[in-house]
């Protein structure tokens, strides 16, 4: 707390001397030199924001708030996300946060609604957090659905996946609903990373939307549907 | 003609659909060979072997072979229901190791302590033993002497041993392994009511508006009470489910209020729950003032260690811990306003938040509560006050004795109640809740038993752990362990168990189905008979007694326990272990063995084989001319009949699925002490403690006191042992049913992911799990069904091949003598090379 | 590693013994091997071998009767069996089998205490694992001498 306090104390006072500066026209210095200066306060105020970025970008950074570190982290700890066979590892900004740099941005400012939950104690005890869960995971798989689940495919690209080293059961329906496009990561892989809030009403991935039952070709048993249906057209008649 | 399965699986199908097309099948084309008759299972009923839940099973016997078992429909606790284990029955006996021969040490063909087991006749086994003993009393007396029994002891075998060794060998030196598991419980009900065993039931589970689990997995230790917690949970939404441990486990996954606490401080929760009960005026003050009086308990009352352990030494009030004096409800509301939210919050590590919802569920008179424990309150240095003061929650608000109010202790043998506790096995213990330092009840116990007044010993012998101390020092030098595997289960196994076990001076004898480390450590092992082996009854946690036939022979020359007791007993004639000047007073004893004084008493010989239902073998009963188990069961039965613990006649056992005590006017008594539902409340009363002469209960006042070991800078975890939901117990019988070794096959050490790294460990590394007393070794787990808090590391300890309890501290609560196997300090160092 | 030849040893003890009488009558001295000694240490140290793995072959197991619950035959690492879900019905459910191709729950698995049938999986039979195990990949510890009913007291 202390740390993106004074953080931000710093970024702000930065930003005032530098205003105070800028608002004024040059009366002395030569043009090359502005322009040099320029570029290189240019690289000290960009690397000094992307360090700052950095920082606030890693597993580090996220679990040094107890609210993090004693409710989602520790479930994170019991999952493959943590500890696996090769030893690669997800931290919390590799699923939470996109890599590419306008996303990452919009994220960031995002965050700024997580500074006032923290401030104001929206989830300080474990009490207030199992009753906030639901919420909070709704937002998350909101936004992996929008992006395509663009966080889980910047490590797990569909089209890399090997469906011979996978399970048949994977394959199968990895085959049948993520290469088609029919669905996407979270549909089926929620709570892979941490407990799941109440689940009642929210389905599997693989549960068909009413509207397709019976016409996709998700169906495992296709040729018996198609003589059923064959027979109701008959009956009809 | 033989057919394969699938042949026949086809043939099968083919005959239905010639039945459903109307076509008759010619003769030649019946599906089944040998006729319908080969497919034939006989089905009889039977409890479990495991835990102290009790379920009842349909065990499957075909040609002497069990076959099958599944859940009883008909069993009211189960009701078609089984754990994996209980799934698995059928398997227990058939380890391909079971053990069909007396073995005996023996070098040059004679008994040596540093010999090899070698096959002997049950002459041999049993006339080395009874020299043995025979030496023993002579040179020593019959202190010198002791056995440990079990809660999985059937009621005969249990009843018929006490008998043994207090009237015929004249030892108290007669302990079970529930000592080691419910002690604690036992002391508490006897401190609190007067009377041991819950005054409720089962049945209160589905009456119930709120569970508690104080320190119990039983989605792990009784899966089948959890299928009913679960039941009325999730089927009735405004129910709750606190789950308080310290760890997260399984149970934890139904909870809605999940506490985890630091070990040893449940005390604390307990003296804070009633003090937000009194101070916000929710007592139930007509409840309290008419059926309930206070006391105080003696504090720093030390941890049943070795009296010279600095401990012991230092604990101002170890040699008076079971003492109270009167307080009044005043006193007792000042003692409890020590323990506030904030206070009380900071000590546990608990949320403010939490306690107050697990405090509101108590408080609430709206709500119905079942309080649950087991061995987080019963192992445990202040076991006996744990019990005690959840007790105080709910007689302060009334919640006790009716359907879904109900403190309920539950019990992890599956005769621990039955037997161990109700028979008496207990080292200062008689049948019926009588004690062996009162004078009166000796004298009836041996008016009962038939036998001279002066026979049973007056001081209570040694309790398990203090036996083992003993076996060590010497002082106790035959030993006879029969059903339990001590060396793996006892505390501090390195420093006392088994130093004891091997004692030159000593002579261990061990009665078991398979080769445990017991055994391996014995001088003499007798191959026991076991489960449905034999007929049996065991009595469950909510005073159900259940009796079973027997199904099957047991394999070679393993016999029951009740055989081995009694056909020892033919051996000692009265001249040689009773001293003379009883034997003088009573001139008729003299000269009898003590089968003939303890088993052809007139009473146990009383019921002809005749009366044993024809449809079943019987060996014991066989082998020694009477239908020995009626007789033991009907002469048990008259110690508590018209004593609030009747039993009913023995055949209806025989017919039904068990019946809760006391069966009054064959009748079951669901829950005590409240009017209209127990016989023996007297009609005005409304509720009556009739236990105690007053007829009250007795809330008490005890702190909060440190547990005896606490993690320090050099050894700086908690351990915490325990079961998984596979094994039962030691794993004799679970290890050795493939598909339950193979869903846990080994012990492991769960512990926290960053307790781990921080000690360069990595998941499934092997490590030294090391205490002040000894060392093991194991394997890392920091995923699965136990999710550990840092700082606390949870062996269980089913594995003989990695045993936590050479590490463990051999501390007990100084009241009920039981052993805390859930607290003690360990460090964990990798293994190197 | 112990364990295992602590009871191999057994094992072979038990052999031993089950012959021992034949053996005896011939005269032979019997004398019981390893393990059973008294010179072998039930308290040493010794090498804990590696945690199983679980079997995920996804080959359905023959039960040992009927009435055995099947066991799991597919990895359940992280599956979340909770208050707020139940991972395996995901699957197992009636509902949920045709998209998911998995077995659905047993028929008994709707009946109640009371043995009333519900439309839906009975709460009392909500936690799976109760009763539903995965395999290791280890052989058994001891030799099972259990035998198959159809194996017994069929007639030619």
């Amino acid at each position: 707390m202390a740390r993106l306090k004074s953080l931000f104390l710093r970024l702000w006072g930065a930003l005032l001397r530098f205003w105070h500066i800028v608002s004024r026209p040059s009366a002395y210095l030569p043009l090359g030199f502005l322009t040099l200066g320029g570029f290189v306060c240019g690289v000290i105020f960009w690397g000094g924001f992307n360090t700052a970025l950095e920082i606030t970008n890693t597993e580090k950074f996220c679990t040094s708030c107890h609210e993090m570190r004693d409710n989602v982290y520790q479930e994170l700890t019991q999952t493959v996300h943590f500890s696996n066979r090769s030893g690669v590892r997800a931290t919390c900004p590799d699923c939470h946060v996109p890599h590419n740099w306008t996303d990452k941005i919009a994220r960031k400012m995002q965050a700024s609604k997580e500074v006032w939950g923290k401030i104001f104690g929206t989830i300080s005890t474990r009490e207030k957090f199992l009753d906030m869960r639901l919420e909070l995971a709704k937002h998350e798989w909101a936004r992996l659905k929008a992006n395509d689940s663009l966080e889980c495919r910047n490590c797990h690209s569909s089209v890399a996946m090997d469906f011979t080293k996978q399970t048949r059961r994977a394959a199968e329906i990895h085959g049948r609903f993520l290469t088609t496009g029919e669905k996407t990561c979270i549909d089926c892989h929620k709570g892979i990373a941490h407990l799941l809030p109440n689940m009642t009403g929210i389905e599997p991935g693989w549960k068909e939307a009413p509207e397709l039952q019976g016409k996709g070709s998700a169906s495992w048993h296709g040729p018996e549907r198609a003589v059923s249906a064959y027979l109701a057209e008959i009956e009809r008649r | 003609m033989t057919l394969s399965r699938r042949e026949m699986l086809k043939a099968q199908a083919a005959g239905v659909a010639a039945l459903a097309a109307n076509m008759s099948v010619p003769a030649e084309a019946q599906p089944v060979t040998g006729g319908v008759d080969s497919l034939q299972i006989k089905w009889s009923k039977a409890p479990c072997r495991f835990c102290g839940t009790g379920c009842g099973v349909m065990v499957g016997v075909k040609e002497g072979k069990v076959i099958a078992t599944h859940g009883d429909m008909k069993a009211d606790v189960n009701r078609g229901l089984n754990c994996i284990k209980g799934y698995f029955l059928s398997k227990i006996m058939y380890g391909s190791d079971r053990l069909t021969q007396p073995l005996l040490r023996k070098k040059n063909g004679v008994y040596a302590k540093d010999g090899e087991f070698t096959p002997v006749s049950w002459e041999e086994a049993f006339d080395t033993m009874a020299a043995k003993a025979k030496a023993t009393l002579k040179a020593k007396g019959p202190t010198a002497l002791g056995m440990f029994g079990s809660g999985q002891w059937t009621i005969f075998e249990g009843y018929a041993a006490t008998k043994l060794m207090r009237a015929g060998f004249r030892s108290n030196n007669l302990d079970p392994n529930a000592r080691h598991c419910m002690a604690s419980a036992a002391y508490a009900f006897m401190r609190t009511f007067g009377m041991d065993e819950p005054m409720g039931c089962y049945d209160d589970f589905e009456h119930a508006d709120a569970f508690v689990l104080w320190g119990s997995n039983m989605a792990e230790m009784h899966p089948i009470l959890w299928t009913r917690v679960t039941d009325r949970r999730l089927g009735h939404p405004h129910v709750k489910v606190a789950v308080l441990s310290t760890f997260t486990h399984r149970s934890s996954d139904l909870a809605d209020i999940p506490i985890v606490f630091k070990p040893g401080t449940d005390l604390a929760i307990l003296n804070y729950i009633a003090n937000h009960i009194i101070s916000t005026g929710r007592v139930n003050k007509d409840f309290v003032d008419r059926h309930t009086t206070f006391v105080k308990g003696a504090t720093e009352i030390g941890y049943g260690l070795r009296p010279d352990d600095p401990r012991e030494v230092k604990a101002r009030k170890a040699a008076d811990a079971a003492a109270t004096t009167p307080i009044d409800f005043d006193a007792y509301a000042a003692f409890v306003k020590d323990y506030t939210l904030e206070k009380v919050s900071a000590l546990t590590g608990v949320e403010p938040g939490f306690l107050q919802q697990l405090a509101e569920l108590y408080a609430d008179p709206k709500r119905k509560v079942v309080s649950l424990w087991t061995m987080g309150f019963n192992q445990h240095v202040r076991g006996v006050w744990a019990n005690q003061l959840v007790y105080n929650l709910h007689l302060l608000t009334g919640k006790i004795s009716e359907p879904g109010n109900s403190p309920f202790s539950l019990t992890g043998q599956p005769s621990a109640c039955g037997t161990a506790r109700e028979v008496g096995t207990f080292a200062h213990r008689l049948p019926a809740d009588m004690t062996v330092v009162n004078p009166e009840h000796r004298k009836h116990a041996e008016e009962i038993w038939r036998v001279p007044h002066g026979i049973i010993p007056d001081k209570p012998g040694y309790h398990a752990v203090e036996q083992d101390r003993m076996l060590k020092d010497g002082k106790l030098n035959f030993y006879w362990i029969q059903v339990n595997n001590n060396l793996q289960a006892a505390p501090n196994s390195t420093g006392e168990t088994y130093p004891g076990y091997r004692n030159p001076d000593n002579f261990i004898v061990v009665s078991d189905a398979y080769p445990t480390v017991t055994a391996m450590a014995a001088d003499l092992i007798l191959p026991a008979a076991m489960w449905v082996e034999k007929e049996g009854a065991y009595g469950n946690a909510e005073r159900r007694t259940h009796v079973w036939h027997q199904l099957v022979n047991a394999p070679g020359q393993a016999r029951s326990d009740l055989w081995q007791l009694m056909e020892f007993s033919k051996r000692f004639t009265t001249d040689e272990v009773w001293p003379a000047e009883i034997l003088d007073a009573n001139p008729n004893y003299k000269g009898k063995t003590l089968f003939d004084v303890l088993f052809r008493n007139g009473q146990v010989d009383k019921f002809a084989l005749s009366e044993i239902d024809p449809g079943y073998e019987n060996h014991e009963a066989k082998h020694f001319g009477f239908y020995v188990h009626k007789g033991l069961f009907e002469e048990y039965a008259s110690f508590g009949r018209g004593h609030g613990h009747d039993l009913g006649p023995y055949e209806l056992y025989h017919e039904v699925r068990g019946l809760r005590w006391p069966v009054v006017d064959g009748k079951e008594t669901l829950w005590r002490y409240r009017e209209g539902l127990d016989p023996y409340v007297k009609p005005g009363k409304g509720v009556e403690f009739y236990g105690n002469k007053d007829g009250k209960a007795r809330i008490i006042a005890v702190p909060y006191e440190p547990p005896a070991e606490v993690p320090d800078g050099e050894y700086d975890l908690w351990l915490v042992t325990g079961r998984v939901l596979e094994h039962w117990h030691s794993g004799s019988m679970t290890m050795r049913v493939p598909e339950l070794y193979r869903a846990f096959p080994g012990a492991r050490c769960f512990m926290h992911p960053e307790d781990a790294r921080k000690r360069g460990l990595n998941q499934g590394s092997e490590i030294r799990l090391i205490s002040r007393r000894g060392e093991m070794r194991t394997r890392v787990e920091t995923r699965g069904r136990n999710r550990m808090p840092p700082g606390v590391v949870f062996v269980p300890w089913f594995d003989a091949s990695q045993l936590i309890n050479k590490t463990t501290l051999d501390a007990t609560d100084p009241i009920s003598k039981q052993t805390d196997f859930k607290k003690c300090a360990v460090k964990i160092v990798p293994v190197s090379g | 590693m112990r364990s295992l030849t602590v009871l191999g040893a057994a094992v072979a003890a038990g052999l031993v013994l089950a012959f021992g009488a034949a053996l005896s009558q011939e005269g032979a001295p019997v004398k019981i091997v390893p393990r059973l000694t008294g010179t072998a240490d039930p308290m040493a140290l010794e090498r804990v071998p590696a945690l199983g793995r679980p079997v995920v072959d996804d080959v359905r197991r023959m039960r040992n009767y009927p009435e055995q619950p099947p066991v799991i035959p597919h990895a359940i690492d992280g599956y979340q069996l909770t208050l707020n879900t139940n991972r395996c019905m995901d699957c197992h459910k009636r509902e949920f089998t045709e998209g998911s191709g998995a077995p659905m729950i047993s028929v008994t698995h709707f009946q109640d205490r009371d043995g009333q049938v519900l439309s839906d999986v009975t709460p009392r039979r909500y936690f799976c694992t109760a009763c539903h195990v995965q395999q290791s990949d280890v052989p058994p510890l001891v030799q099972n001498r259990f035998q198959d009913a159809k194996d017994i007291g069929r007639k030619p």
